[in-house]
């Protein structure tokens, strides 16, 4: 069944075309949701959600907009919703984001570490350093770098500008680029003293 | 040592990653270390993270499970009807009629039948223009209950046989049953004791009617069911 009849026949209440729908896009709305709270459960309670408040207002769907960024949009919703509720806040996506400095443009990064990330990153740290991103950058971090939207999508699915989004893509990077480098550090830190503390049993 | 080429250099990283390659920009990077290195590292990132993207799974199939028991919770998605048998295009008046009758379910055929026959029956058994015979109005009205309380019987032992219901459901139809079948029985007792009495045998006439409506339904949900 195309995606579009499903659309059609879930606005009337056909249970396959929901369950057409659900397994068009839930492995897209599963794994950005995983990405953004890191916890299997979590990921599943939140997909669930996403996919109950699209069903529920499927009726209202008109098309102007792709059905995949409909439901992208409310699935990013919901995971920043429950960031807030965590959080106790409830700020908005600028909020979420780290301040800036007062020009307004990405945080300037000179005379950076003299370790290079090439050839250090893999998953489990770049996870962990994902982790750490406040949740505006997380979610444009996420869409555009892991599940490869451009620009203008992230715009609509997060409502910002354009400019907004790369802006906050950027300053995701740059933040992921620190932190990487403070784990590399760390465990640089960790490795001497393992070594000297090796070398000294040794004496 | 970051310069004022650094800062300009990485005012415009993104349109360097995004793919513009300005001759000034080219010329800093060629010979900047420290900006050589922020974009290896980023493009490390960037490397990583779409490698993620091959990763993904299937959300786990109770998500679904469970996505599915809220929205038929919530009335949003109805249950599946199962599927008819295609009916032939008709090309005859005579396969007009067996089309026409083939669309209707088996237990309602059932139940008209009752029904037809009950009315039928109560009709041929009022001798509406003889003379009154009490003797004679009880016998046709034997003549006639007989066959239908057997016939009702049947339809019943049929109806109930093999329906694989709901336990809930089932209690409650054989509720119903045993509410008509009290019901019949008074309606018969009545008409034995007062044959004559026309409202009696409209009231029997109507108790029969009842049970066979009620049976047809009880056919007719078991079919969907199975």
């Amino acid at each position: 069944m195309p995606e579009a009849e499903a659309i059609r026949l879930a606005q009337q209440g056909n249970a396959p075309a929901f369950e057409r729908l659900y397994r068009l896009h839930n492995r897209r709305v599963y794994s950005l949701c995983l990405r953004m709270v890191s916890n299997t459960a979590e990921a599943e309670d939140l997909t669930q959600e996403a996919f109950l408040q699209l069903f529920r207002k499927i009726a209202t769907f008109r098309g102007e907009s792709a059905f995949s960024t409909w439901l992208h949009r409310l699935a990013v919703n919901v995971v920043l919703m429950r960031l807030r509720k965590k959080s106790g806040t409830e700020a908005s996506l600028d909020e979420m984001t780290e301040p800036d400095d007062e020009s307004g443009g990405p945080r300037r990064d000179f005379g950076g570490p003299d370790l290079r990330l090439s050839g250090s990153i893999d998953r489990v740290n770049l996870q962990r350093a994902v982790e750490q991103l406040p949740p505006g950058y997380k979610s444009v971090f996420v869409l555009h770098d892991v599940q490869g939207y451009e620009h203008n999508e992230i715009a609509k699915i997060m409502e910002c500008s354009i400019g907004n989004s790369k802006s906050q893509l950027h300053k995701a990077r740059m933040r992921l680029r620190e932190l990487l480098h403070e784990a590399l550090r760390d465990k640089a830190r960790e490795d001497r003293k393992a070594a000297s503390e090796g070398s000294g049993g040794e004496d | 040592m970051a310069t004022n080429g650094c800062k300009n250099f990485l005012g415009r990283l993104d349109s360097w990653i995004e793919g513009e390659r300005p001759a000034e920009a080219k010329a800093h990077l060629r010979d900047c270390a420290s900006c050589q290195t922020v974009i290896e590292d980023l493009s490390a990132i960037q490397i990583e993270a779409r490698s993620w993207n091959q990763l993904e799974s299937e959300a786990p199939e109770r998500v679904w499970t469970a996505l599915r028991a809220q929205l038929e919770q919530e009335g949003l998605i109805r249950a599946e009807q199962p599927e008819r048998e295609v009916t032939p295009v008709a090309t005859s008046p005579a396969d007009w009629f067996g089309a026409f009758f083939a669309r209707i379910p088996r237990p309602v055929l059932a139940g008209a039948y009752l029904a037809i026959l009950i009315a039928l029956g109560f009709a041929l058994s009022g001798p509406v223009n003889q003379p009154s015979n009490e003797a004679k109005w009880l016998e046709g009205t034997r003549v006639v209950s007989s066959p239908i309380s057997a016939q009702l019987d049947s339809f019943e032992q049929s109806s109930l046989a093999n329906r694989d219901l709901n336990p809930a459901i089932t209690a409650s139809l054989h509720q119903n049953l045993a509410i008509v079948d009290n019901y019949i029985s008074l309606c018969e007792k009545s008409v034995q004791e007062e044959p004559e009495n026309e409202v009696a045998r409209d009231y029997l006439y109507s108790a029969y009617k009842q049970k066979a409506d009620l049976l047809a339904q009880i056919g007719e949900r078991g079919e969907n069911v199975q």
